[in-house]
């Protein structure tokens, strides 16, 4: 008994952890809340299932001159070939509502892709805001980055200066590619909160 | 534009016309740059400006309907305007004075906007030696109605100079000031949960009707979240939800603004102190994290409240001090706590075979077990801390909210019982009446006995170390682990000094027959201990568990029958023996796997029974806002205070009573098993653990928090005096 007893307590206080997991808003450093969703072609894309894999998240809206600012200069389309070079998945996540602005189906978003040459590896639907209200997603465009082993390592602003020039793009820090970069190469992200800025993510009521 | 309605063309071309008759005014405010949303000028207050005298200039925003422009934090979404002015040589400008905003939700979304027509002014000093005053400026804004239009523009001013009266324009400068901040009156202070206190003169329910805080910058504090007001004469607060980048011992600034019973607006400029020393007194820049925060702490609120009773957090060596010394006396009176019996029980037989032994044996074992309670504190302190780290919602005893770690701890007491009763000896074993007592399985067994005792005494802490264990967790690492260390040295401390002062060894009472009396008496407590835990384990994971409990119980009775019968035999049977305990201990712990693995049977109805609602923030929340008075119980199975209260204080027949006269309501809130919810509610009120009794008066009246040990009389008192 006196040798079995150690390994019980220790098998004990492992298990006693699992059932405690439970999820709130997105943290840096905790799990990123998961969630299933459908892209632009109809397939279904889980979080959970992209585990080993650098996930970023990025809001948009076409008609928003602040992400308009990041694909009329080319730099989120980059970012994104970027990205995709680490290996990492890139999801952009339209949750405007039908009728609103940036609001668009399978083929409206398939087209906005090849117009704009990006290389998202999806563009989900999220017309409901479900996956918006699960990040607290509140511009366009607002990203977040996910670690290979699923926690959050930035969330906030594509950079640092709030405007929808392009000229401003210089001399901004670039907080999203830096998260991106930090993570690829394992080390601490140097901003992991930043205000995001951009229009406000167009809620359903 | 397509949003763009009739009417609002209409406006809009109305203005346009109205400026152009107003034409020779338009010396004092530039020609408009306009758009079907926006008509944009450059105005002045004064019709001529005097060199050296500071005068002002505005830009001056008329909106079409449901379009808005941002303040200078924007909130959410959105952006500021911005001007750059170009002055003649020698003259001087202020930055903006931004009038006091409005709050415009959309969704979870919260911006600082105005709407309608607004002036944003600024201070102009001409130089002493000014021949002329020729203005520009430039100036770029994002107006929103549901979508957002980035636009510009220029703006020429040419300012005659002379003696200066007012402008036509200077009504607006009038309007503007009237919401622009004034320095607050009042004093400010930040509590660590986010709470913005401000007191002084003249406060009462009339003078602050209602009250809204803008922060002046994106981070601080969460922007959407709602402020509830609470005012009382000389004082008032608003309880703001800390953001992404609250940090308590900052400087907060920002806007306040506050309407009167008789719905007049007032704003002021408030700034909270903040900490004096040092470089986190200053507020992070705009927009950007100062470094990278410790996993875990980046968004978490500090669980301290207004309440008052709170333990700030130690800053210097005195408090730090004073903190571990609490630790420590809150550990030597766990003791003395119910769930702490069975544990004595065993350190009782441990003592009672010490007697007569060399001094150094029982050095050795008092050390043994003190290093066992020490590393089982600071083992579980720091897994508390490192699953808060990973965002997980767990507090104070939170080991017994698993039904595995319950039901194992049952098999243990039952098999120590067991023991005790003669069940089975186990030479070297930590409980055996041994004589190989200086032996290394001896020492392991005292070791683990200061484990066992930690473990099943930790949720007894609650009621006497809630609040510092909760400030503790707030705390850096470690210092955090230090309290934990701090709170087993006080727990061994009895035995730990039968270790420092050998006198106190040759008190013990001398070996004899008593001792196996002694020890079979103590196999009571064990077994009354391993049967109150299969009724927490009921609690946990059904009826399900309980035969599951049971069943390897019966195993475990199997297994260490088969090894004690065997024990003294030959070879053949011995191993025969072995092995069939062994097999029954693998049937056991797969027992135990299976119920880690089940999913979580639905709660008992009996933990919920009686007049209470199960808690939810929901439900309260709706109650409050009713007006109704709520009684709030947090309460959990594996909590023996909790029960003792429930039975002795809240179930009786005049507390029933005296809830259904003052029709309050009664919520409990069963955290037997993990439940965030809880959780956060515990930690909105400094605690760790349970119990937790919170009592909300009627209509919105502050909550007040009862005694974690309560009676029947002091539950009555108290609804006496919030109810009448």
């Amino acid at each position: 008994m006196s040798n079995f007893r150690p390994a019980l307590w220790l098998a004990a206080l492992g298990l006693a952890v699992l059932p405690l997991v439970a999820h709130a808003a997105p943290r840096i450093g905790a799990a990123a809340p998961d969630f299933v969703g459908k892209d632009s072609n109809g397939q279904t894309v889980r979080l959970g299932d992209l585990k080993g894999k650098i996930v970023v998240l990025e809001w948009t809206n076409d008609g928003c001159p602040y992400v308009g600012k990041w694909y009329r200069s080319g730099a989120m389309q980059q970012l994104q070939r970027d990205a995709a070079g680490m290996g990492a998945v890139w999801l952009s996540i339209a949750s405007s509502p039908p009728g609103e602005q940036g609001y668009v189906d399978g083929a409206q978003a398939n087209a906005d892709t090849s117009r704009r040459n990006a290389a998202p590896a999806h563009v989900l639907l999220d017309p409901q805001g479900t996956i918006a209200r699960l990040y607290g997603a509140q511009t366009t465009p607002h990203i977040f980055v996910i670690k290979p082993d699923g926690l959050l390592a930035y969330m906030g602003g594509a950079d640092s200066i709030a405007s929808t020039r392009i000229e401003d793009m210089k001399r901004a820090e670039p907080y999203a590619r830096e998260a991106l970069v930090a993570v690829a190469e394992g080390k601490p992200v140097p901003h992991p909160v930043t205000r995001p800025y951009g229009c406000s993510v167009k809620y359903s009521s | 534009m397509s949003r763009m309605s009739s009417k609002g063309m209409i406006r809009t071309g109305l203005l346009l016309a109205a400026m152009v008759a107003a034409s020779p005014a338009l010396a004092l405010e530039s020609a408009p740059v306009a758009s079907a949303r926006a008509v944009v000028t450059l105005a002045t207050e004064a019709n001529a400006a005097e060199p050296g005298k500071p005068f002002r200039i505005g830009l001056r925003f008329r909106l079409a309907q449901g379009w808005h422009i941002y303040w200078m934090n924007p909130g959410d979404a959105g952006q500021a305007p911005e001007l750059d002015l170009i002055l003649p040589v020698g003259a001087k400008a202020s930055a903006i004075s931004w009038p006091a905003p409005l709050r415009l939700a959309e969704g979870p979304v919260m911006t600082f906007s105005y709407i309608g027509e607004v002036l944003l002014p600024i201070t102009v000093t001409p130089a002493q030696d000014a021949a002329s005053l020729p203005i520009d400026a430039k100036a770029s804004w994002l107006v929103c109605e549901k979508i957002c239009i980035p636009e510009e523009g220029s703006f020429h001013l040419d300012v005659p100079l002379g003696t200066p009266s007012p402008s036509p324009q200077a009504p607006l400068f009038a309007a503007a000031d009237a919401r622009i901040p004034r320095p607050s009156p009042y004093r400010a202070t930040l509590a660590p949960d986010g709470t913005l206190s401000l007191s002084g003169e003249g406060i009462s329910t009339r003078s602050v009707k209602d009250a809204w805080f803008f922060p002046s910058a994106w981070g601080p504090i969460d922007q959407a979240a709602p402020q509830k007001l609470t005012v009382a004469d000389g004082a008032f607060s608003l309880a703001l939800k800390p953001g992404q980048m609250f940090d308590p011992k900052a400087s907060l600034s920002g806007v306040l603004v506050i309407q009167d019973a008789d719905g007049r607006e007032s704003a002021f400029d408030v700034t909270t102190p903040g900490e004096p020393s040092g470089a986190t007194a200053r507020p992070p820049p705009p927009g950007t994290a100062t470094a990278n925060p410790p996993a875990g702490e980046a968004a978490a609120p500090a669980p301290t409240s207004s309440a008052g009773s709170a333990p700030a957090l130690p800053r210097d060596m005195a408090g730090m001090a004073q903190t571990l010394l609490l630790a420590f006396l809150a550990g030597v009176i766990l003791n003395l706590m119910p769930c702490v019996f069975p544990i004595l029980a065993i350190k009782a037989v441990a003592i009672a075979k010490l007697s007569g032994s060399a001094r150094s044996a029982v050095r050795a074992h008092a050390l043994a077990y003190t290093a066992g309670a020490l590393a089982t504190f600071a083992g579980l302190g720091g897994l508390l801390l490192a699953l808060r780290a990973f965002g997980i919602a767990a507090g104070w005893g939170f080991q017994l909210q698993s039904p595995t770690f319950v039901i194992a701890m049952a098999w243990l007491l039952f098999a120590v019982g067991l023991n005790l009763s003669g069940a089975f000896a186990v030479s070297g074993g930590f409980l055996a009446a041994g004589q190989s007592l200086a032996g290394r399985d001896g020492l392991i067994g005292s070791f683990f006995t200061g484990l066992l005792a930690v473990l099943v005494a930790a949720p007894c802490t609650a009621p006497f170390m809630g609040a510092a264990v909760a400030a503790a967790l707030a705390a850096p690492a470690p210092l955090a682990l230090a309290v934990f260390v701090a709170m087993g040295l006080g727990l061994a401390a009895p035995y730990a000094l039968l270790a420092l002062a050998p006198g106190l060894a040759g008190l013990l009472p001398k070996p004899g027959a008593w001792m196996e009396t002694l020890k079979q008496l103590l196999a009571f407590p064990m077994y009354a201990a391993a049967a109150w835990l299969v009724w927490v384990a009921s609690q946990q994971a059904g009826s399900d568990g309980v035969l599951a409990a049971l069943a390897g119980m019966v195993l475990i009775g199997f297994a260490v029958w088969a090894f004690g019968a065997t024990a003294g035999g030959r070879a053949g049977w011995r191993i025969g023996g072995r092995s069939m305990a062994a097999v029954a201990a693998v049937a056991a712990a797969v027992i135990l796997y299976e119920i880690a693995a089940s999913p979580a049977a639905p709660p008992a109805a009996d933990a919920l029974a009686g007049d209470a609602e199960p808690y939810t923030p929901a439900r309260l929340a709706a109650l409050r806002a009713e007006g109704r008075p709520v009684f709030v119980n947090m309460t959990a199975a594996w909590c023996v205070t909790c029960l003792v209260n429930e039975r002795l204080a809240l179930s009786s027949e005049r507390v029933r009573k005296m809830f259904a006269d003052h029709h309050v309501s009664y919520l409990k809130g069963d955290w037997t098993r993990a439940d965030p919810a809880i959780t956060q509610f515990l930690r909105e009120h400094d605690r760790d653990g349970v119990p937790l009794y919170v009592f909300y008066g009627a209509h919105g009246a502050a909550p007040v928090i009862l005694p974690q040990i309560l009676t029947e009389a002091s539950v009555l008192d108290e609804l006496d005096r919030l109810g009448s």
